[in-house]
């Protein structure tokens, strides 16, 4: 018998991801995040969601700005040297999106909980943060049942999908990440569904010949979808870097709604090939691979 | 004979000042792309910490890099010896309590070693939503020692009482750090105007030496909690003429490292000429 293909287009990801998912969102910083998925749920209009991120930047200021969010739990929101995240300080200052701003270790330590099927994990957490006293659904302090010390309980995170972007996959779904994985396979280990955008897909014979850099194996992935280029303007180390030069745009546009409504239809509301021939297509894909390449050590 | 440099910046001065931080041998850790700490502790390890292990990004013990605005991430997987997942690092760093150095900033410090990088003003409904704090509410108090880095010394930033407390110390002093776990270290402050630090959890912090040409009473007058000033305080020690150079014409040739000292206005520009630099070093006009 064949094995059953999970390969499927970029509009078929709302097989998975529905109105109202909490939804867990792959990459850190300016890397790795799966923004041609981010792009889609924008386009399919996909409503009421809760994004989970350790380290965020533009894929969820643009969810936000989007208006594709009712909550967000993060540890980390900014565009780095960049700024300000533009649309996340405008919902929470002056809009009112509800937040659960937890420690970036009690994310990466719940969505490992969530992942083993325990509700929490003990670890020696951030006592005396306000973040402990604020969000008591997140933290407990507790004491080892063996030693008798202080610790902190960090309650499991388990999303409804988790969302990803990575190097190479095959049609079955095993993932290799030749770069940063953030807490990609934490967040993939912890979901109920989940799906991995991929620069490539391979056979699974390519698969097999450097299986050690397979980070997630097939069963534990429901949908891939090829998205050559399909973290940017955010980096796939180590083959290319995010684009600071479209990040500078974004910024500029974020500014306010109205120019930001202007971006999201000048770049999102179009098909994924004709968004990467507006950042300037094949001749800007090879700057950015280039500069990837070109690193000098000392 | 040590050579000082007569002619070097502020910002080469704290950079300089937080690579005499890492000791050799040391774990040291890289957050969130923060050029000056970068540059720090890449120098660091080209020249007094050649054993240190440096860790960015998924990169573990890569190979110094020169430093540049965009290349940061792919420079440091490429010259990976292992590659781990954040929580493989946390696992084997943090938790375990390994990480020497692993410098934080923020919007708002006190006296008791509590940052804020959430919110100025009421948590609920900020004046300001900070970014958040990534690990450092966590690294600030496993890490053997807790360094910040602030570039402007002001009491806009050194407040009686942070707004919120995104992170904090929590265990200060040998013994109790030994007791609860950690290994002991200060909590130390490198300035634009001097390098200050806390030892204890009862007593304030202390002006461990000034910048040259700053006195006493101008970091006190911009420190918006207690000082202890004492009657005979060093001068920071000057970057070496070395020092300077490898920064100037190894580690940082693009000038990244002057971004954290632009003001916000300016910033953009900056960066453009950066970019432009950066692209020109590759061949494109």
């Amino acid at each position: 018998m064949p094995t059953e293909s999970k390969v499927a287009k970029l509009s078929d990801i709302s097989k998975i991801i529905k109105d109202g998912d909490t939804v867990a969102i792959g990459g850190s910083w300016l890397g790795s995040h799966p923004m041609a998925v981010i792009r889609e749920i924008i386009r399919q209009k996909i409503k009421n969601l809760t994004a989970i991120t350790v380290v965020g930047s533009i894929d969820i200021d643009l969810l936000i700005g989007a208006g594709c969010l009712s909550r967000l739990m993060f540890s980390f929101v900014s565009m780095e040297a960049f700024g300000l995240a533009p649309n996340f300080r405008r919902a929470i200052e002056k809009e009112g999106l509800p937040y659960d701003e937890i420690t970036g270790l009690a994310v990466i330590i719940g969505l490992e909980a969530g992942g083993r099927n325990v509700p929490f994990l003990p670890y020696r957490g951030p006592f005396g943060s306000d973040l402990v006293k604020y969000r008591p659904e997140f933290y407990k302090e507790i004491k080892c049942p063996f030693t008798g010390e202080d610790l902190i309980a960090a309650a499991a995170i388990v999303p409804d999908v988790a969302i990803i972007h990575a190097t190479r996959a095959d049609n079955t779904g095993n993932v290799q990440i030749d770069g940063t994985s953030g807490t990609d396979v934490e967040m993939m280990r912890a979901a109920k569904k989940r799906i991995v955008s991929v620069e490539e897909i391979v056979s699974p014979e390519e698969i097999r010949r450097n299986p050690a850099k397979t980070k997630i194996p097939g069963f534990q992935v429901d949908m891939v979808i090829e998205a050559p280029l399909g973290a940017h303007p955010c980096s796939c180390a180590p083959d290319y870097v995010f684009d600071p030069w479209h990040i500078m745009k974004y910024m500029q546009a974020a500014m306010s709604p109205e120019t930001f409504q202007q971006y999201i239809d000048e770049y999102v509301m179009k098909p994924e090939f004709e968004y990467l021939e507006a950042i300037g297509g094949m001749k800007q894909a090879a700057i950015l691979r280039r500069l990837a390449r070109e690193v000098k050590f000392l | 004979m040590t050579q000082y440099a007569k002619d070097y910046s502020v910002g080469e001065l704290m950079c300089v000042a937080l690579a005499r931080e890492i000791d050799d041998g040391d774990v040291v850790v890289l957050g969130s792309f923060t050029p000056l700490a970068y540059a720090s502790y890449i120098l660091a390890k080209i020249t007094h910490a050649p054993n240190s292990t440096l860790l960015a990004y998924a990169a573990v013990d890569f190979k110094p890099f020169q430093l540049s605005f965009i290349r940061a991430e792919s420079s440091a997987t490429r010259g990976a010896a292992c590659i781990w997942t954040m929580l493989e690092d946390l696992n084997s760093v943090h938790l375990k309590g390994r990480g020497d150095v692993e410098a934080i900033s923020s919007i708002q410090a006190d006296g008791y070693g509590n940052i804020n990088l959430s919110a100025v003003g009421e948590y609920d409904s900020p004046k300001l939503r900070g970014p958040g704090g990534a690990g450092a509410p966590e690294v600030i108090k496993m890490h053997r020692k807790m360094i910040g880095y602030f570039p402007n010394h002001s009491k806009m930033t050194f407040v009686p009482k942070v707004d919120v407390i995104t992170g904090t110390r929590y265990v200060i002093g040998a013994e109790e750090r030994i007791k609860a776990g950690y290994r002991p270290g200060p909590i130390r402050y490198i300035t634009n105007l001097a390098v200050i630090s806390k030892e204890e959890k009862d007593k304030p912090f202390k002006i461990d030496s000034l910048h040259s040409g700053v006195s006493a009473e101008q970091v006190v007058e911009n420190t918006g909690f207690e000082l202890e000033v004492p009657k005979d305080i060093p001068e920071t020690e000057k970057p070496t003429k070395e020092q300077v150079r490898l920064l100037r014409e190894e580690v940082d040739p693009y000038g990244t490292m002057a971004f954290d000292f632009k003001p916000g206005k300016e910033r953009l520009g900056y960066l453009n000429e950066i970019l432009q630099k950066e692209l020109e070093a590759i061949g494109y006009a």
